[in-house]
């Protein structure tokens, strides 16, 4: 059962992933990277991983993939890459690397033998068993990435503020 | 019966498109999106590695990992509208200043 | 007992004179002059104490004192002296010629703006004339051989806005350069097969121990090599057309160096390191074939030289290949015999002819001057006295040194007997013409000069020097230079035959150049006699022409081939080359930073993907 499950969301990332890569309109490229978190979220409860699965929604399709969907909006980015050409110059050579990494990934993944064979732990990634984890162990991390957390918002600030003065030739921010 | 391997094949590809759309993308939009497919991948990865091997350790990693990417992104975003507000465009191309 | 002290000062007062003018006195004539002359006196004033410190001792000292200069593994190179009697013999002569040369050239230059400088190269010459005398090993002695041939040429081209003299400097230098090379040759092929039993060695004293056991032929070919530097230096054929260009400088280098001292450098080197000659048969007839073909040509081609300076320049070459003629023979006692007597009426008569130049000013042509005797009496006595000296009439220096020579010549080798003997008739017939054109007859309407001042005789600070070489060039035969020179040596009985003969060859000599010009005519009567033969007489021989054809057609070509080669193949080709792979190296490369960060990313992974497979063993 679970197999089934495990192909149907693997072709469904898979395809979303395509679709990032490949489509034209921005907007689509956004949509498609939703459905794509979604699905890695499928695949992360069929890990029995729970907590970061639900996390990994809520914080990345919830409100990254939103930002996104705002800075396209608001600018009206969609219409100008419309307009523009879609690939670079390097479409070839990007192609072969990306097939090249591709194929030296396989190899190492062929020749990880246990991985054929290994069985799957019982371990339950639960959020009662994580967050004890994050609050002990892992306490020194967590409270550093709400330092982060403010620098980014320091820079988003001051880079933005910025921006939008440029419209405002002689007055001083 | 699913074992690792299957899961990281399935991160090894996603991966490799994830690179693609990096290398081959004219508009920065979408090497941003790109960029998050590779973190995406990575995450996989982790937590498929964490229940083989019964380590709490990568669940924990990509909780991390998605908290950082978050931050990466809202700068990356705030950047190309910086740039978008000077150059008018939103072409990789454009940025082309740092040449010999 | 020889101080060592007394050595070296007599070594470096001159260099100290040297240096001291050309620091401080470049602009100041008189002091440059008397500090030259200070310099000089004391190297004089320690010979002669030497002297009389070698002779007190019986058997006569000996003294040799060297320090370790470099060494590098095998090889050892001192610095010093060995003192002998033959040394300070040869030192006397320098000093003792070069103080009263310097004292004359205080007269001489006394109207040339750049005297200083004069003196400063005239003192670097002595300190490398005194180095040559002085040395103990071969080395050394090739590096004051060298300097000896750059302190000619600085002042052969004293006067160097002048083309010609400026010519004759750098002449004089290649042609010894030439010489010098077969000389330095002959050194290392000396160096590489003594064997001391403790290595090798350049010192003169070790040297004379070990050449008994060399190899004949090997020794030959060195004593052949040796005698190139003394073919060069003391203007032997073929190598002897420098000397009569040199005469461009001022006269009284033409009388230290061109005459007395530096080209007796070659002889006096024969002397010293007769032992390397004497075991080998072979180049001993070389040597006295060279000697004696020189002497004989020279005193040849001084017959048609108008040149006052230019025939008193032939007979110099003349004299040396009397005494290079005499080393062939085995007798380096009467070389060097002939050599100390030579520097007396040689310098005598160069400074002679400086007085009538001077007095002339700056006339050269034999033929613009007429009586001087009547006008210049001093000048004129001496110039007399050296030309009887060099003639060889009894009783002057001459007579002595030269029959000296022909005696030997006369007992082992008859026919370089009867070329010496030949040499020294035109050696009386020319030197008769040369006083009886300068300084014979009525002095008539013929005008000196475009100045038309009537000569007069030199000051008191060029005629003493002039009456004191007089009295030595007169008095030399009584003086026992032989003995002085090697005291080992036991004195030689004159050889009456010889005597007479040589003796009657000079009165002809002087007797015919009497006939032909003692009734004054307005140019040389020989001229239209000789017809073809005086042209070939005039051309030298085609010796300059020869090597100024073979300079001109195959050396220069040789030299443009080469300067061509190192143009385009080394600089162009290999330099040049390497810096354009750079160049486009680079422009190639540049391509890479093409700004695009999308670009960099490919690249970057293109990086990770190798760096992978070399990891997975792959590549």
């Amino acid at each position: 059962m679970s197999l089934f499950f495990f192909y149907l969301f693997a072709a469904i990332l898979i395809f979303a992933s395509l679709v990032v890569v490949l489509a034209r309109n921005p907007l689509y490229n956004v949509l498609a990277l939703v459905v794509a978190i979604f699905s890695l979220s499928c695949l992360f409860v069929l890990l029995e991983a729970f907590f970061v699965g639900i996390v990994l929604l809520l914080v990345y399709a919830g409100a990254v993939l939103v930002f996104f969907l705002f800075v396209v909006m608001c600018l009206n980015l969609n219409a100008i890459a419309l307009d523009q050409a879609q690939q670079t110059r390097f479409r070839l050579l990007g192609s072969m690397m990306g097939l090249m990494f591709a194929a030296s990934f396989g190899l190492a993944a062929k020749s990880f033998i246990k991985a054929q064979t290994m069985e799957a732990s019982n371990i339950r990634g639960t959020i009662e068993i994580i967050g004890k984890i994050l609050f002990t162990d892992y306490l020194l991390p967590f409270e550093l990435t709400s330092l982060l957390l403010l620098i980014a918002i320091f820079g988003i600030v001051s880079l933005a503020q910025g921006a939008l003065s440029t419209g405002k030739d002689t007055e001083n921010s | 019966m699913i074992t690792l391997g299957n899961y990281l094949a399935l991160s090894g590809i996603i991966f490799s498109i994830g690179l693609v759309g990096v290398m081959v993308s004219r508009n920065v939009l979408k090497v941003l999106l790109s960029l998050e497919l590779l973190l995406a991948a990575s995450n996989l990865s982790f937590v498929a590695f964490s229940k083989f091997n019964g380590d709490y350790a990568g669940q924990l990693i990509v909780f991390f990992v998605i908290l950082v990417a978050a931050a990466e992104v809202a700068i990356g975003l705030a950047i190309i509208v910086v740039m978008y507000r000077r150059l008018s465009t939103i072409q990789a191309d454009e940025l082309r200043t740092m040449k010999w | 007992m020889i101080n060592a002290q007394l050595v070296w000062i007599a070594f470096f007062s001159p260099l100290v004179a040297c240096v001291l003018i050309t620091l401080f006195f470049l602009k100041r004539k008189t002091s440059s002059s008397l500090i030259a002359i200070a310099g000089i006196l004391t190297s004089f004033v320690c010979s002669c104490l030497i002297f009389t410190q070698i002779f007190q001792a019986n058997p006569p000292a000996q003294l040799q004192q060297s320090l370790t200069w470099i060494t590098i593994d095998a090889l050892t190179i001192n610095f010093g002296f060995l003192m002998n009697p033959l040394c300070v013999m040869m030192l006397l002569i320098v000093t003792g010629v070069g103080s009263v040369i310097f004292i004359y050239s205080r007269g001489y230059m006394d109207e040339d703006p750049s005297s200083p400088r004069f003196f400063a190269e005239l003192s670097l010459f002595a300190f490398s004339m005194i180095g040559i005398v002085l040395s103990n090993n071969f080395i050394q002695l090739f590096i004051f051989w060298e300097l000896v041939g750059l302190s000619s040429y600085l002042l052969i081209g004293f006067w160097y806005a002048k083309p010609s003299a400026a010519d004759a400097g750098v002449k004089a230098f290649m042609v010894n350069r030439l010489s010098d090379f077969g000389f330095l040759c002959g050194i290392i092929l000396l160096w590489s097969i003594s064997d001391i039993g403790h290595g090798r060695s350049f010192l003169f004293t070790d040297l004379t121990a070990v050449v008994g056991h060399l190899d004949p032929h090997l020794l030959t070919i060195t004593a052949l090599l040796l005698f190139c530097g003394v073919i060069g230096k003391s203007a032997q054929v073929p190598l002897h057309v420098w000397l009569i260009d040199a005469m461009e400088g001022p006269t009284p280098v033409s009388a230290l160096i061109h005459a007395a001292t530096m080209v007796a450098a070659g002889i006096y080197l024969l002397a010293r390191t007769f032992f390397i000659f004497e075991p080998s048969a072979t180049a001993l007839t070389v040597i006295g074939y060279t000697g004696a073909i020189t002497a004989l040509m020279a005193a040849i081609l001084a017959i048609a030289e108008n040149d006052i300076k230019k025939i008193l320049a032939y007979s110099t070459l003349s004299q040396l290949g009397l005494m290079v003629m005499a080393l062939g023979l085995a007798g380096p006692m009467q070389g060097m015999y002939h050599l100390t007597t030579h520097a007396f009426f040689k310098a005598l008569l160069f400074l002679g002819a400086g007085s009538v130049i001077i007095a002339l000013h700056h006339e050269q042509n034999i033929w613009n001057m007429h009586g001087l005797f009547k006008k210049m009496p001093i000048t004129g006595m001496t110039f007399l006295i050296g030309t009887l000296a060099i003639c060889g009439i009894f009783p002057l220096s001459g007579f002595w040194s030269k029959d000296a020579i022909l005696a030997l010549a006369y007992t082992h080798d008859t026919v370089l007997y009867l070329i010496a003997a030949t040499a020294s008739g035109f050696t009386a017939f020319y030197m008769g013409r040369l006083f009886f054109v300068v300084f014979w007859g009525n002095p008539t309407a013929l005008h000196h000069g475009a100045h038309g001042h009537e000569p007069h005789e030199s000051p008191l600070v060029m005629t003493i020097p002039l009456i004191f070489l007089a009295i030595l060039s007169g008095l030399g035969g009584f003086m026992g230079i032989p003995h002085f020179l090697f005291p080992q040596q036991a004195p030689e009985e004159l050889n009456w035959r010889v005597a007479l003969i040589s003796s009657v060859v000079a009165i002809l000599g002087l007797g015919f150049s009497y006939m032909i010009y003692g009734k004054r005519t307005a140019s040389d009567p020989l001229a239209t006699k000789l017809g073809i033969f005086y042209t070939v007489l005039k051309n030298k021989f085609y010796f300059d022409v020869v090597y100024g054809w073979y300079v001109d057609n195959i050396q220069q070509n040789v030299a443009l081939f080469l300067s061509k080669f190192e143009k385009e193949i080394i600089v162009r080709l290999c330099v040049g080359g390497l810096t354009n792979l750079t160049r486009s190296g680079g422009k190639t490369f540049r391509y890479l930073q093409n700004g695009l960060v999308q670009f960099y990313a490919l690249i970057f992974i293109l990086g990770a993907v190798l760096l992978f497979l070399f990891m997975m063993r792959v590549l």
